[in-house]
């Protein structure tokens, strides 16, 4: 999983390390800090910090490593890695079938978002674009099952996004 | 190296045409040279044990329609009895059951003779029995024409990049549907209307149905899939959509999105897969026209894109005579350890 972070430490050298090393000690992989110089007060300094840890429990050990070691922690986020699901259908593309597409691929789960775009034409095949985020790749996989299960039923055709 | 052409039409006089003018690179790379011992149209043939004048058998097919004696026996039982090094088998691609290309490469591997073939069909259905036979009898099939014509993806992806774990190939394998994806595209032509203008202008048949239900790049999925990746397919296996039924709403969706739709075959250690997708644009795989483009991730190298024509009088025949110098190599390096 991936954290994102506010730190303050003392504003003395030596103090970014010992952020730090509680991540990598335990496993963790530090994506990216960014220091905050603007948000200095009482002698402490703010640290923005950005890393994957393989589990909660990890998370855990790394917050108890930094309240031993006066790491004062302001702020913690959970940023889930998304991974866009596209298609474009054409054919029907009622507000009924578009409500059953949407409905299911937002039962599969791990669904973060999706949006629904119409093409405005006056010819009487349509076509619908949708977009999505999911926190899983598996789901996409799903996804494409389901759409090409509700394509065969309502004989749309699927064109489908390159992200797979 | 002695050959027997079979099949004499766009591409078996693109072949004898190449010969005759390339012969002297093979002869002065190689020091041998390629001789036609018997060439075979659908009812004719010709046979000299000295050798046949390659753009002399161009000529009078094109003046009789004919090459020569009309045929009374089977392809395959003559070539059983021919003597050739070499078969290159250029029939029209069959999918209900590869033949007659089967039983020509059957009776030429059968003997211990290599082979080098454009024809999809054979590869398409037989894949693993004609690999093992050739294999058992130590001979060559090659069929670097058989997917994307001119464009070497074939031989590349299985003698260049032969260190690379090849994880997926993804590919523009019809030049007829891209042509009307990208007419429906740049000029707002409907499908229809795009499909016609293909016909008229020679790239699809008549009866598009082989191109544009995506056939042709099931096709030749599949034989990449075998070749390549190692699987033992048909092109029945393929999931196949085509485009048929793509509209310029969808085509203007995805241009609003930046991207256009292409019918991408796309091959893994998994399996083989032909669908429209939504391309973003500038990716090599967005590519608009005619031609085709392989999109090969390895381990490795990383990305390789291969373009190039996929049909064609001279451009199969490049493909083929790049098989023809390759296996006479060959025999040439057995030749000097034997
Ligand atoms: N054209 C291309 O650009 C291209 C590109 C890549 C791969 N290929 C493949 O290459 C092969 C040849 O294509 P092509 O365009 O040259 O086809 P083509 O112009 O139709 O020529 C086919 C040739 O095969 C002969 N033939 C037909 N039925 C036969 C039979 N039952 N027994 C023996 N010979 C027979 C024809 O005889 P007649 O002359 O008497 O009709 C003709 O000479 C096909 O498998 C095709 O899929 C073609």
């Amino acid at each position: 999983m991936r954290v994102n972070v506010d730190l303050r430490l003392k504003d003395v050298p030596g103090q970014l390390i010992r952020a730090l090393e509680p991540v990598s000690r335990n496993g963790g992989n530090i994506v990216g800090v960014v220091h905050r110089h603007d948000q200095i007060s009482a002698g402490r300094i703010g640290v923005n910090l950005t890393f994957d840890v393989p589990s909660e429990k990890v998370l855990e050990k790394v917050q108890a490593e930094w309240s031993g070691a006066e790491v004062d922690l302001m702020r913690i986020e959970n940023i889930f890695e998304t991974y866009p699901l596209e298609y474009v259908i054409v054919g029907d593309v009622s507000a009924a079938e578009m409500k059953r597409i949407t409905e299911g691929i937002q039962a599969l789960g791990q669904v973060e978002s999706i949006d629904v775009k119409y093409s405005i034409s006056s010819s009487k095949d349509k076509a619908a674009h949708i977009s999505g985020k999911v926190r899983d790749r598996d789901i996409i996989k799903k996804s494409n099952k389901f759409m090409r299960e509700r394509a065969k039923r309502s004989g749309f055709v699927i064109i489908r996004g390159f992200g797979d | 190296m002695d050959v027997a052409l079979v099949g004499f039409g766009t591409v078996g006089q693109g072949v004898a045409e190449a010969i005759a003018t390339k012969n002297h690179v093979l002869e002065q790379s190689l020091g041998d040279k390629v001789r036609i011992v018997a060439a075979f149209d659908s009812s004719t043939y010709a046979v000299d044990k000295s050798g046949l004048d390659p753009l002399d058998l161009v000529k009078r097919k094109a003046a009789k329609g004919k090459l020569g004696k009309v045929r009374k026996d089977s392809i395959a039982e003559m070539l059983k009895a021919l003597d050739y090094d070499t078969l290159v088998e250029m029939t029209p691609t069959n999918i209900k059951d590869a033949q007659p290309g089967l039983s020509h490469i059957r009776a030429a591997l059968g003997k211990g003779r290599d082979v080098i073939t454009s024809n999809k069909g054979p590869l398409a259905l037989k894949f693993r029995e004609l690999a093992n036979l050739a294999e058992k009898n130590e001979c060559e099939l090659r069929f670097e024409a058989s997917v994307g014509g001119a464009t070497p993806v074939i031989n590349m992806a299985r003698e260049l990049l032969v260190c690379e774990r090849i994880c997926s190939i993804r590919g523009i394998m019809n030049g007829t549907c891209n042509f009307i994806l990208s007419r429906m595209e740049s000029e707002g032509i409907p499908y229809e209307p795009a499909l016609r203008e293909a016909q008229q202008m020679g790239f699809a048949e008549a009866d598009p149905s082989y191109d544009i239900d995506g056939i042709d790049s099931a096709c030749k999925a599949a034989i990449l899939a075998n070749a390549i990746m190692g699987l033992d397919i048909t092109v029945h296996d393929v999931e196949r959509t085509g485009i048929r039924g793509i509209n310029l709403d969808a085509v203007n969706l995805a241009m609003q999105e930046r991207k256009v739709v292409r019918l991408i075959g796309e091959v893994t250690s998994r399996g083989a897969e032909v669908s429209p997708r939504l391309i973003p644009r500038g990716h090599p795989l967005s590519i608009s026209g005619t031609l085709n483009l392989f999109h090969i991730r390895t381990d490795l190298a990383g990305e390789i894109t291969v373009a190039g024509r996929g049909a064609g009088r001279y451009e199969t025949a490049s493909a083929v005579m790049a098989d023809i110098y390759t296996v006479m190599k060959l025999r040439r390096s057995i030749g000097q350890r034997d």
